[in-house]
């Protein structure tokens, strides 16, 4: 994806620096090719700013669900840049499996590994893109299933009933029907707000414990 | 890129970074502050019920193959069991990642 960015952004006319510094500084997924895209379309820059944020307005629940796991050191907040998609759903199962002095270090590392690898194959992507994806066409497509793997792995321990399942699914499937039908940049709150109402519309005796 | 442009960048990193960091001090506030008796109520449950359902709208989301033909969504269907047969049956995260991975590829390669 960071490849993909970083190619993308060159062809609406960024340099390799400046798609590195997005990728650095705004480090959002997704929202960054929104952000690319209305720049090279030629959308007011304002509404640039809006949309983007808006995008990323989910991020405010990541934060607030990993607070029950963190220290009151003043030095979390700051690493909340590192907290993307991915890296929230690495610490929302691991953090609460480690000790409280190992969760730092443990949030830092994983943040930078996944930050220096955005930053580093955007700019990858922004220099030698073409020709990798030209050369390699199955290694591109093959590593695009690493992502809903992870998430498949980090959800897994999560159906431990009826009730949890059926919210999972309802969720995991009404983001794949927005995003077919071209309403992707909705799809996270709404699939999860749909999800949600399924968890508490479902009476709680669904609920039987796993193994 | 021109400087309204960098001033946009400046802007949309700014805005993303306080919208991860607010809610985290805010909350770390709040507890810091709290008496021990507020301390000892529960924390809302909502967060830990709509966490995991944003991560699978993640995932509904990142199960779209590019571009959506038969193919792509063989492989994701081979890639997606293989990836849960091995969770079953090991329950680490890295092997099953792996394994999901080569099925999807597998199926592309036959396919294509």
């Amino acid at each position: 994806m960071a490849l993909s960015f970083g190619l993308i952004a060159t062809q609406a006319g960024f340099s390799p620096l400046e798609a590195a510094a997005l990728s650095l500084f705004i480090y959002a997924g997704a929202s960054q090719f929104l952000f690319v895209g209305m720049i090279a379309g030629g959308a007011p820059l304002w509404l640039t700013v809006v949309m983007t944020l808006l995008i990323n307005a989910r991020h405010l629940v990541y934060s607030i669900t990993l607070a029950p796991w963190v220290s009151e050191s003043r030095r979390w907040p700051w690493l909340m840049h590192g907290l993307t998609d991915q890296v929230f759903a690495l610490a929302h199962y691991r953090l609460p499996l480690l000790s409280e002095q190992d969760r730092m270090s443990w949030f830092s590392s994983t943040a930078i590994v996944a930050w220096s690898g955005w930053a580093g194959g955007t700019l990858l992507g922004s220099l030698v893109g073409q020709q990798l994806i030209g050369q390699w066409p199955l290694l591109a497509s093959a590593m695009t299933f690493a992502l809903p793997a992870l998430f498949l792995v980090l959800l897994a321990p999560r159906c431990t009933s009826l009730r949890w399942m059926m919210a999972l699914l309802v969720s995991a499937f009404a983001a794949l029907m927005l995003a077919l039908n071209h309403m992707a940049n909705v799809a996270i709150p709404l699939a999860a707000a749909l999800g949600a109402l399924c968890f508490y519309l479902l009476p709680e005796s669904t609920a039987r414990t796993s193994s | 890129m021109n400087s309204a442009i960098w001033w946009t960048a400046a802007a949309t990193a700014v805005g993303t970074l306080l919208i991860r960091m607010l809610p985290l001090y805010w909350m770390q506030r709040r507890m810091s502050c709290a008496s021990d008796i507020e301390r000892e109520r529960p924390l809302p449950t909502w967060p830990g019920v709509l966490a995991p359902l944003m991560i699978a709208a993640l995932l509904g989301l990142s199960l779209v193959p590019q571009p959506t033909s038969a193919l792509g969504w063989s492989s994701t269907a081979a890639g997606s069991l293989a990836t849960l047969c091995l969770w079953y049956k090991t329950r680490t995260l890295g092997l099953p990642v792996a394994a999901g991975v080569a099925a999807y590829t597998l199926v592309l390669l036959i396919g294509s």
